[in-house]
């Protein structure tokens, strides 16, 4: 458990400084120092304890990593830039998680992982505005459109594989912006204002005052998030290690064998889509009124692209690894002006030399441990 | 409705079809050869596009003023440079992965066409602004009452007519044809008669990727513009085009290229706000075709290995 | 632990806390800068932008200045969605003071509740829309620059005083297209035009065959367009394609040098409005003209250039006269009244708005947009088609 511990302390120091600094030629200095230090890390063999730590004891370094996320949050208490950051790299990967559900474990194609993000967003603007739903609720609601609104796409998703499947999915993200800029009930391209929330009169976006301590608002949201993001990546791990993971997984890996054996391959594929879309929509929810505004051109297939790509890289069916990439992925444009204006182009870049040289991704899947803890 | 002006929708429908055409016909090659989705096809689009108008600018800038001149070098320079990227796809980023799974393919032609569409945006000056294509094509036009019969539109599309016929007759009369209809149909067995499996794919690739080269310009004339967005677009398109038609099918390609193009006119006529909700009609049409008939009209022949 | 080990983490300690602790501000103030610098209206934005940075420039080579002023620039291309995260970034950041933002409409109303979030005092510099200082009164909003009420009803003024009768209107789905053809209607309404269709187009929309094949056979004389230069110029463009005659009448959205280059000679006879003098007939415009080419910038200034330099000298002027904080700019800013500028005397209602009482109208004459008072149309040597 040692090396866990040590490797998300130096993590979260890392991050702080990363997040701190604001001269270019330091984040530069610093994102070369961190590469050398994985890679030194991975020659000298020192990644290998760290490995099995986590694999061993992931409940305590997961209750270890709220802790570490919730320093970095009392760091940087009054920067509300940052703070949205934080936010936003959190419920990116709750979105990458839902996703992983879908592809990474049954290999499901869902190339509009945006647009189910956008509906919740979306129902999330006009509750909010229009009735007094409460707004955790809101959150469970938002996630259950997105879920119904998928199972539209039921039908066509079950019937195709490979690129067939591809275009479904691509097509519903095109006719979804399309259908969001055209529509004047939704806003148009002017796009919706969202509220904020109200949790029993505590204003999620009124500034919380600790005695001559001023903490920014997003402090609420990030509170949230964090909850969100934990019962998430419990769900998943979850899901993973139980019989529903291990049929999901024989899915994905040989859909004719699956069947086979009896497996009810429409009954898992459909779990798999409608759940993986209510947690992308439940992220979107919360993520439409951290922002307060939601607009069509926030859920383009270009924006879909990115969640696939955070998952690319972080690893196909690997949640830790989601968490990283997703840190990465938005982090590091946002520190690196110069960078910024290029940062498409990046990903893109990112996502083929993963694909040629390390599929797997940064924290490749590990091999199923049917006995958690067992040594020969 | 007004004869001339359901004659002009159908004339907007036919040019736009024949451009989606090209596009699905270079999407249904590149399947048939080497089984894979080449995603980054639209964006080549774009890039043959933008070639062309550099082209023009260059030879302008040279001090060449004649029209035809002009013309003629956009379109040769435009299609043999992205006939030219087309191979290089094919060879380096296409060919090594055929042992893999097809999902990652997908995944990196997917990342290509950004790579291409996001260096289009940032290496070009002011990349992000649309940018006028200049005008080469004779404009005079022919009013029949309602509908405008333009030179410029009829010369395109009887052009593009040529151009498909012209691809047809390759694949159909020609020993060339021949060797990649062979490579099509059953690639282990081609080989072993001797066909040159690597030059073969290479060939494919670059006549798929001239023809979207030559629907770039087309658009280019159509819309006297073009921008980094607007191969995104026609791809999706495109493929969705070939789909419908079946994949592997050149005549199901161009079907499905004027299917579509028909689907968005009856949108853009038959509903009340018209224009607007065209692509959403479009779209979830395809959607619907695909949950009735997986693998488009003219099936594929799959055979998996279980 | 050796004691060499213990020195190294002592000072690797004391190095980090070093860069991280945020460093002592120096006599620097921050102002911001939002517009368009990528996308189809670019050039706009990037004449806004250097017209800003024109004012800071003057303002830091003038010795009795208190501080030292650094612009900070960000892109809202026009699009709500990344404007409403330009203006989030920037109201965020506590050491920006003050900001002057936007020339799209579409963006600027996105915006006005992030600035009140926040409590950035913004000066608005190129939008119309009337909402935007209007549907709320939030004493962060200022605006330099006139509505679109003003020019909408000139404009169908001097076209029904021309003698046409029949109009198309096209405009583009956001608010600001919107928003014109709400006022250009009632204000033609008023004056008896008769509108023979409305045709709402995305702002983005490459085709408009669909569109202007209906309009070619609802037969209009004049079709007016409420929206920006990108689909201005494509719509220009079809409509020859379609072998449509009639006016093609505009707003201060096309007043631009991208919508000529973009048509070359189709965009002759196209009508235009805009709020204020032209940039050289302004109390300071030849001042500003002049340091304007001294700095030798890429960009010409465009229709608002002189706006964003107004906009951005009255945020120095009161950060000047206050000092650098937001709370105190605010409550200065509601007290201007007939502030010199080079605009002339600026005054903020109850609003925060601006009054720009006098509207130009402009025609492309020969590639260049003039004055219609000057040109060869008004004085009846050429005509405008379907003139009678």
């Amino acid at each position: 458990m040692l090396p866990g511990v040590v490797a998300q302390a130096l993590a979260t120091l890392y991050l702080i400084t990363l997040l701190a600094v604001e001269r270019q030629l330091l984040i530069i200095g610093l994102l070369g120092l961190a590469v050398i230090a994985v890679l030194g890390a991975y020659w000298l063999g020192w990644l290998d304890p760290v490995n099995r730590s986590f694999a061993d004891r992931e409940d305590v370094l997961g209750v270890l990593a709220l802790v570490a996320a919730c320093a970095v949050a009392a760091f940087f208490h009054d920067n509300h830039f940052l703070l949205l950051l934080i936010v936003t790299v959190v419920l990116y990967t709750v979105a990458t998680l839902g996703l992983n559900i879908q592809f990474g474990y049954a290999g499901v194609l869902n190339f509009a992982g945006a647009s189910f993000f956008g509906i919740g967003a979306y129902t999330s603007a006009v509750l909010n505005a229009h009735s007094a739903v409460p707004p955790l609720l809101v959150l469970l609601i938002g996630g259950l459109i997105a879920a119904l609104v998928g199972s539209l796409l039921l039908l066509p998703v079950l019937r195709t594989r490979g690129h067939y499947a591809a275009l479904v999915t691509i097509a519903f993200a095109l006719l979804l912006k399309a259908f969001l800029e055209v529509n004047d009930v939704l806003g148009g391209p002017q796009g919706l204002q969202v509220k904020g929330m109200t949790i029993r009169g505590w204003a999620f976006n009124d500034n919380i005052e600790l005695g001559n301590v001023e903490l920014s608002f997003y402090m609420n949201y990030l509170v949230l998030s964090l909850a969100l993001l934990a019962v998430a990546f419990i769900l998943v791990r979850r899901l993973e290690r139980s019989w529903i993971g291990l049929n999901l997984d024989a899915l994905r890996l040989d859909e004719t064998a699956a069947s086979c054996f009896g497996l009810n391959i429409v009954r898992w594929k459909i779990t798999a889509f409608t759940l993986g879309n209510f947690l992308i929509g439940i992220a979107g929810a919360l993520f439409g009124m951290v922002g307060g505004f939601v607009a069509p051109n926030n859920y383009t297939f270009a924006d879909s692209l990115i969640l696939v790509s955070i998952l690319l890289l972080g690893g196909v069916g690997s949640p830790w690894g989601s968490v990283v990439a997703a840190a990465i992925v938005i982090v590091v444009p946002e520190k690196l002006q110069t960078i910024q204006e290029y940062r498409f182009l990046l990903y893109a870049v990112m996502v083929i030399a993963v694909l040629l040289f390390r599929p797997e991704g940064l924290l490749p899947r590990p091999a199923r441990n049917y006995f958690p803890g067992w040594r020969p | 409705m007004d004869i001339g002006l359901l004659a002009q929708h159908v004339m907007n429908g036919l040019m736009v079809g024949m451009m989606y055409a090209l596009v699905a016909v270079g999407f249904t090659l590149f399947f048939g050869v080497l089984d894979v989705i080449q995603f980054a096809h639209g964006d080549v689009l774009t890039v043959g596009a933008f070639t062309a108008l550099v082209t023009f600018l260059g030879v302008r800038a040279a001090g060449v003023g004649s029209g035809p001149i002009l013309l003629s070098a956009m379109v040769v320079v435009s299609i043999f440079a992205v006939a030219a990227l087309g191979m290089l796809i094919a060879r380096y980023l296409v060919l090594p992965l055929r042992t893999a799974p097809a999902l990652n393919t997908l995944l990196i032609t997917l990342m290509l066409g950004t790579v291409l569409r996001e260096s289009v945006r940032l290496f070009y000056p002011q990349g992000a602004n649309p940018k006028p294509f200049p005008a080469l094509l004779p404009t005079n036009s022919i009013n029949i009452g309602n509908f405008n019969l333009r030179l410029d539109n009829t010369i395109m599309l009887a052009a593009g007519v040529m151009v498909i016929i012209g691809v047809e007759l390759l694949l159909n009369r020609t020993k060339l044809g021949l060797a990649i209809r062979a490579v099509a149909q059953d690639e282990e067995t081609a080989r072993t008669m001797g066909i040159n499996f690597l030059a073969i794919v290479l060939v494919a690739f670059a006549i798929g990727s001239g023809l979207a080269a030559f629907a770039g310009i087309m658009n280019g004339f159509y819309y006297n513009e073009v921008n980094f967005g607007m191969g995104l677009y026609l791809g999706v398109i495109g493929f969705a085009a070939a789909i419908i038609g079946g994949l592997g099918s050149i005549y199901g390609a161009i079907l499905g290229g004027f299917l579509f193009a028909a689907l968005q006119t009856v949108g853009t006529v038959a509903l009340p706000f018209g224009s607007a909700y065209k692509d959403v009609f479009a779209f979830a049409v395809i959607i619907i075709f695909m949950a009735w008939r997986p693998t488009g009209l003219i099936q594929e022949k799959i055979s998996e290995r279980v | 632990m050796t004691r060499a080990l213990k020195a190294a983490m002592a000072i690797l300690a004391v190095a980090w806390l070093a860069a991280v602790v945020p460093a002592e501000a120096k006599d620097k103030v921050k102002v911001g800068f939002i517009g368009p610098l990528t996308g189809g209206v670019s050039a706009n934005g990037l004449g806004g932008r250097n017209s800003a940075d024109l004012a800071v420039r003057l303002r830091n080579a003038d010795p009795k200045a208190k501080y030292e002023y650094e612009l900070v620039v960000l892109d809202d291309e026009c699009k709500p969605n990344v404007a409403v995260q330009a203006a989030t970034k920037m109201a965020a950041e506590r050491d920006i003071v003050a900001a002057a933002t936007h020339y799209c409409s579409s963006t600027a109303i996105a915006t006005v509740d992030v600035y009140h979030r926040f409590g950035l005092p913004v000066v608005v510099w190129g939008a119309v829309l009337p909402d935007i200082t209007y549907r709320n009164k939030y004493p962060e909003v200022h605006r330099v620059n006139g509505t679109m009420i003003n020019q909408n009803d000139t404009n169908a003024e001097l076209l029904t005083k021309l003698g046409y009768k029949t109009f198309a209107v096209i405009h583009d789905t956001t608010d600001y297209g919107k928003g014109h053809n709400e006022y250009f209607s009632a204000a033609l309404a008023k004056r008896g035009g008769k509108i023979v269709g409305t045709f709402g187009v995305g702002s983005d929309q490459q085709d408009f065959t669909a569109e202007l094949t209906q309009i070619k056979a609802l037969n209009p004389e004049v079709i007016y367009f409420g929206g920006l230069t990108p689909i201005g110029v494509r719509i220009r463009a079809q409509m020859d394609k379609l072998g449509i005659k009639a006016v093609f009448d505009g707003t201060s959205g096309i007043v631009s040098d991208a919508y000529i280059q973009g048509l070359g000679a189709l965009a002759e006879g196209t009508l235009a409005f805009r709020e204020g003098a032209p940039t050289d007939k302004l109390p300071g415009g030849k001042f500003f003209m002049e340091k304007y080419a001294a700095q030798k910038y890429d960009n010409p200034p465009e229709a608002y250039g002189a706006f964003a330099y107004a906009a951005m000298d009255l945020i120095l002027d009161s950060i000047e006269k206050v000092g650098p904080d937001r709370r105190r700019v605010i409550e200065d800013m509601a007290k201007v009244e007939n502030r010199d500028s080079i605009i002339g005397k600026i005054t903020f209602d109850d609003h925060g708005q601006n009054t720009v009482s006098l509207i130009t109208k402009y025609v492309v004459q020969d590639g260049k947009w003039v004055v219609w008072e000057d040109s060869e149309y008004a004085s009846g040597k050429r005509k405008l088609p379907r003139q009678k």
